[in-house]
């Protein structure tokens, strides 16, 4: 049984169209991400789904049970915002506490609950700390240990580490995707950072203009984009139109098709038997980290090669080179 | 040109300083007409002042007109102002105009206007006035509570108290309320020293029949500077003890929501 669905699910604001014909089914135990550009409409598809905005239309179920008119303290759904949303006036353990002491949990309960969710989080040291004394990684972990601790039947995560510095962030990300293996819960984060998707998500919903673009598994939707936008925010491919494409490789393409995209990294020095040949000249090359990223320029069309670090000396600025692209590599976008 | 204003600075500090040191100086004074100093100093005024149970009374009435209008204001405008701003945003402009409103009329138009309306109905005009008054305070009230609800991200803490199992009615009170209590605390205390210290209103509308500080102030002046002096400084020390709590309270404010 599919644990959240969504059917045809529209939100119109007067005569803006935020959402269009959402439909998602979303398994027990998965880790979804709905990753998009800000605007998209994604934060406000966990604002229907947690009852905190109503649909305009469609239906909304968790666990089989249609949500209409269901308020959003009987939902089971559990929050972790941007922000983190703490109660101020409140200690750690308080923050903690406080679902429970709202679910009439025995003081006992409360206690064990609150302890064994604070352990979880690696924050028992600071139970009795107020939230601005605490770092922005800590009040994330208290606001998710907060969420965590009622058990909620799905667990929705609001750009939950984007305030965060990236080595934080990084450490979040497998902490909250080790909690959720811990846990088998469902869990629907919101992210605008193609990486953090990709890392941590059973499957991606990639959303545009209130729309969904694609969904899939993190390696389906890196390696088969459907749409221009896909390739484009999902990773940093090279897209062109069959006439740029013929022209770059002297070939017709089999394929037919309105635009292509190829990954950086499919752009490389070996020819196989079947691989599509293209002469260029290796302009500006950048670091990132393991990769360096060469712009190359063929005609009036540049677009980028990607090789491990080691490799990189083989191109150097201003030399005239011959590269090739295997034909399974060449993606048709619809 | 740092200098100058230092001196500049010191000069209006000066200025302002001297009529309110000099006032309390008076208070504390024996005599004080041909010297420049005064010839001695005692506590007979200040004495004098708290046995006269006209002025006990008159304080009395201050503090119950303001600090009544002060808890309906509480309890009639604030719950108006969270509704508005947490959840109809888009309403609050009609909230600002009334707040500018308040400050369109200046209290004589308003003491005619109360009179003439209320005077041939049995309401006591007190009571008006304590209508009045309850409006008055609605520049503070919104002001410290919207900047509150907006300074701990209201709107979010509710949701996520209301997501942790609780109704409205308890994310109300067990989160929304402690979290905007100092900035509403402030807001009320300053609404309270502006009404403390209103005069034209209370006067014209009601005058002696319900003698507030003020208007004993003013029926002192013409009988005795001491007395006078000393109620100035009884009232400057409760807007000095106001201030400081204020100042304490929206420091800690600011520690709380500190992140």
């Amino acid at each position: 049984m599919s644990n959240v669905v969504l059917k045809d699910v529209h939100k119109q604001y007067q005569h803006t169209k935020v959402l269009t014909g959402i439909d998602m089914n979303i398994e027990d135990g998965e880790f979804v991400t709905l990753l998009g550009p800000s605007g998209c409409g994604k934060s406000t598809i966990l604002r229907i789904l947690s009852g905190l905005t109503d649909a305009t239309g469609g239906t909304v179920m968790i666990d089989g049970k249609d949500m209409k008119n269901t308020p959003p303290k009987n939902r089971k759904v559990g929050m972790v915002f941007q922000s983190y949303a703490l109660f101020p006036n409140m200690t750690v353990y308080e923050n903690v506490a406080f679902g429970l002491k709202m679910h009439k949990k025995p003081v006992n309960e409360v206690a064990e609950r609150v302890g064994r969710m604070l352990e979880l989080v690696g924050l028992q040291e600071k139970k009795g700390a107020y939230p601005h004394e605490l770092s922005g990684g800590q009040q994330q972990r208290v606001a998710l240990a907060r969420s965590l601790v009622v058990r909620p039947k799905v667990l929705l995560l609001d750009e939950p580490l984007s305030a965060l510095d990236a080595q934080i962030r990084k450490h979040l990300q497998v902490e909250l995707r080790t909690i959720q293996r811990e846990l088998n819960m469902t869990m629907i984060l919101v992210t605008h950072d193609q990486e953090e998707a990709m890392s941590v998500s059973d499957r991606i919903f990639v959303m545009n203009n209130g729309k969904i673009a694609q969904a899939g598994t993190p390696s389906e939707i890196y390696t088969q984009p459907k749409t221009e936008f896909v390739a484009n925010f999902i990773g940093r491919y090279n897209v062109f139109s069959k006439e740029q494409l013929e022209k770059l490789f002297g070939t017709n393409i089999a394929i037919s098709a309105h635009k292509y995209a190829i990954r950086p990294e499919s752009i490389h020095l070996q020819s196989r038997v079947s691989s599509y040949p293209l002469r260029a000249l290796a302009g500006d090359s950048v670091m990132n980290g393991n990769v360096i990223r060469t712009t190359f320029h063929a005609g009036d069309k540049s677009f980028t090669a990607e090789q491990l670090h080691h490799r990189a000396s083989a191109f150097e600025r201003g030399t005239e080179y011959q590269l090739f692209v295997e034909p399974e590599d060449v993606i048709a976008l619809s | 040109m740092k200098k100058f204003t230092i001196v500049m600075l010191i000069l209006i500090g000066v200025y302002l300083a001297l009529p309110i040191f000099a006032t309390a100086l008076y208070a504390f004074s024996t005599e004080w007409n041909k010297t420049i100093l005064p010839e001695g100093l005692t506590f007979e005024w200040i004495r004098t002042l708290f046995q006269d149970t006209r002025f006990v009374e008159a304080f009395g009435r201050s503090v119950l007109l303001s600090g009544g209008a002060v808890l309906l204001s509480i309890l009639f405008i604030v719950p108006a102002i969270f509704v508005i701003v947490l959840y109809f945003p888009s309403f609050e402009k009609w909230f600002q105009a009334s707040v500018v409103m308040v400050y369109a009329f200046p209290g004589i138009i308003l003491s005619v206007g109360l009179i003439r309306f209320y005077s041939g109905t049995s309401l006591p005009m007190i009571l008006a006035v304590l209508g009045v008054y309850v409006i008055s305070v609605l520049p503070y009230i919104y002001q410290g509570t919207r900047n509150s609800l907006r300074n701990v991200q209201g709107r979010q803490l509710m949701d996520a108290a209301e997501l942790l199992g609780a109704s409205k009615i308890e994310a109300f009170r067990k989160v929304l309320l402690p979290a905007v209590y100092p900035g509403l605390f402030v807001a009320a205390l300053l609404s309270f020293s502006v009404l403390f210290g209103e005069f034209v209103l209370i006067n014209l509308v009601v005058g002696s029949r319900f003698e507030t500080v003020q208007i004993y102030l003013m029926s002192k002046l013409s009988t005795s500077g001491h007395i006078a002096s000393a109620i100035v400084f009884v009232y400057i020390v409760l807007m000095g003890i106001l201030t400081l709590v204020m100042a304490i309270v929206t420091k800690k404010a600011k520690g709380m929501t500190r992140a």
